[in-house]
């Protein structure tokens, strides 16, 4: 009985949405129909340059050079908003990934993404503390996928938000030296969990037919380079500092900015 | 296809999972634990259990939770200043006993994680506790045919996975309650328990010197504290303040439960103390004084706590009521 149910609606729908087809050609109207995926690709780089780990090496306005060998973050609580500042907030189970250069993750796909026109797209560095506080039941396989990506901060049974690793000089310290950077919130006394909120150069489109990818330029030299001047020659190991994790956190959450944005039927990069 | 399932469903049988309840004690604070999140059975709290018990969440094989967390001792690692994990590698901390997690907002001397669930992270993947990663103690369970008919048995959708993983650990731990020593019946009014006259003096004593940090019948407040033990050679363990980064949490601690304080020892965070007189003479005549020293252990123009002789003894008397043969023997949570 449900089968029956469920195909005579799908017949319904897919009547109605026809009709609806054949009359928006009388006023051209932009009416999108359908839900479709959206996809995110962070595309690292270092102030303009591609970021190639063990390979390049980058000078920054602190006077440091880095090789940096390990780029991985949190993304998180996606929500879409369109041109009428609808938001559309992407289910919070669905809505942690972890970005990591190393083990080539650099796309997140959102799923039944409804169709519209989105303009502007807000997102976490991250991981918030109302998600934290589900205990087993918010974390799920996230964990799994975090402490698989070196983002697990198995010692107090949280995440790293960032994790960034590499060597340095400096004027005073001239040879290759190891840096480490690994931020997250401390326990619940310090959240550095931040929002982003970008805007997205042209249209991003969804139909049942439109499947558009939002490339976003992500600057790793932010930071450390960023707004506030974080010198690795003072510290090269910043785990859990009371005065440099919060600004690092800050730092981090300025190096997200969106390029272009593709629209068509998908597979198109 | 649907409707055939549905009547092959008779071939399969499914066992009963009933819930369980929390009891809470007359005397005790509020649950902190979110049981609605996580809803107590039967088969969760078996599979929990033997979870606790099993080697199999270390790296080797051998080192259970149970291994550093024996129930005879309040589940402490007994005798054992720090306790060893794997490859015989050794911590910097004493094991805590577990009893009572329900009704605690922080685990761990620091406070590492305030969530009971997330708590196992720390000695699984602990490189001198269990040595293990998350992933691995999954795929073991994933692949052992018992794990995946005691899964199905305690949880809806019956998955091995993390969060029904978490979940079974907690719901064993959560069912830990200690309440009923001589303390407890005397609170109480049950069974006609009286204190002797020594153990009343002593109660008098630790409700004047000693209540204000081992507060209500939990016996601690759950805050971080610095209590003045000069530094341990070769240990600089800054406790709360590597969780918070925080100089002005340098050297706190959790302040522990005393309940079943008795079969707990060696004593303190370090495990420094072989005796509750090693411990009332420290806070009489030990305490040093440093940036973080917690404020309440520099009253009256003198550091620590002025305790007599006569006063040492009631409060261990009183102590000693803390004791709880029926958690300590409480078949419902034995290795066997």
């Amino acid at each position: 009985m449900k089968l029956i149910h469920i195909k005579l609606s799908i017949l319904v729908a897919a009547f109605i949405s026809l009709t609806s087809c054949s009359s928006d050609d009388d006023n051209n109207s932009d009416a999108l129909t359908g839900e479709n995926n959206v996809s995110l690709e962070f595309d690292n780089s270092m102030n303009g340059d591609d970021l190639i780990l063990g390979a390049s090496t980058y000078t920054n306005s602190n006077d440091e050079t880095l090789t940096i060998n390990r780029l991985n973050y949190i993304v998180s609580n996606f929500v879409l908003i369109d041109e009428e500042g609808n938001e559309f907030i992407y289910p919070k189970d669905e809505s942690y990934f972890v970005i990591s250069e190393e083990n080539a993750l650099n796309e997140v796909v959102l799923t039944n993404i409804p169709a519209g026109k989105y303009v502007q797209m807000r997102f976490g560095v991250g991981v918030d503390q109302e998600k934290y506080q589900q205990g087993a039941e918010g974390q799920g396989d996230f964990l799994q996928i975090a402490e698989e990506n070196n983002m697990m901060w198995a010692w107090q049974a949280g995440y790293k938000f960032l994790n960034f690793e590499g060597t340095f000089t400096a004027p005073s310290i001239a040879s290759s030296t190891d840096f480490k950077i690994h931020m997250g919130s401390h326990g619940n006394t310090l959240d550095n969990y931040k929002e982003v909120t970008v805007n997205l150069p042209s249209t991003a489109m969804v139909s049942d037919e439109m499947t558009p990818l939002i490339h976003l330029e992500v600057d790793a030299n932010q930071i450390l380079d960023g707004e506030h001047k974080i010198y690795l020659s003072e510290a090269p190991v910043v785990m859990v500092d009371e005065v440099k994790s919060p600004q690092i956190a800050e730092n981090t959450s300025t190096m997200f900015e969106v390029h272009h944005v593709h629209n068509g039927e998908g597979g198109h990069h | 296809m649907f409707l055939l399932a549905c009547s092959n469903d008779d071939t399969s049988y499914v066992a009963v999972n009933k819930k369980l309840s929390l009891e809470i004690p007359a005397n005790f604070p509020n649950v902190t634990y979110n049981l609605d999140a996580n809803p107590l059975t039967e088969k969760g709290f078996e599979l929990g259990k033997k979870l606790f018990y099993d080697g199999n969440l270390s790296a080797n094989g051998f080192i259970s939770c149970g291994f550093c967390h024996e129930q005879r001792f309040a589940f402490t690692h007994h005798e054992h200043q720090f306790s060893h994990g794997i490859n015989d590698l050794e911590g910097t901390r004493n094991a805590p006993p577990i009893q009572n997690a329900a009704f605690m907002k922080e685990f761990t001397w620091d406070g590492a994680t305030s969530h009971l669930d997330l708590f196992p992270i720390i000695p699984i993947t602990n490189e001198v506790e269990m040595g293990e990663t998350l992933t691995n103690v999954m795929a073991k369970l994933q692949a052992n045919q018992e794990y995946q008919k005691l899964f199905l048995e305690a949880f809806e959708n019956g998955e091995v996975n993390n969060e029904n993983f978490f979940k079974a650990l907690s719901q064993f731990m959560v069912m830990m309650v200690s309440s009923n020593s001589k303390y407890d019946k005397y609170v109480r009014g049950e069974d006609d328990i009286s204190f002797t006259e020594e153990e009343t003096y002593g109660h008098q004593v630790f409700k004047q010197k000693c209540a204000s940090c081992h507060k209500t019948d939990l016996f601690t407040d759950d805050a971080f504290r610095n209590n003045g033990l000069p530094a341990y050679p070769g240990i600089n363990d800054l406790g709360r303040a590597e969780v918070t980064g925080s100089a002005s949490d340098n050297y706190k601690f959790k302040v522990p439960s005393l309940r079943n304080v008795e079969v707990t020892k060696p004593y303190m965070h370090d495990g420094r103390f072989g005796s509750l007189k090693s411990v009332l003479d420290f806070y009489d005549n030990g305490v040093q004084d440093s940036e973080t020293l917690d404020t309440i252990l520099k009253q009256n123009e003198r550091l620590g706590i002025a305790l007599s002789e006569e006063e040492k003894e009631a409060l261990i008397a009183f102590l000693l009521t803390l004791t709880d043969n029926e958690y300590l023997n409480d078949e419902r949570f034995a290795e066997y």
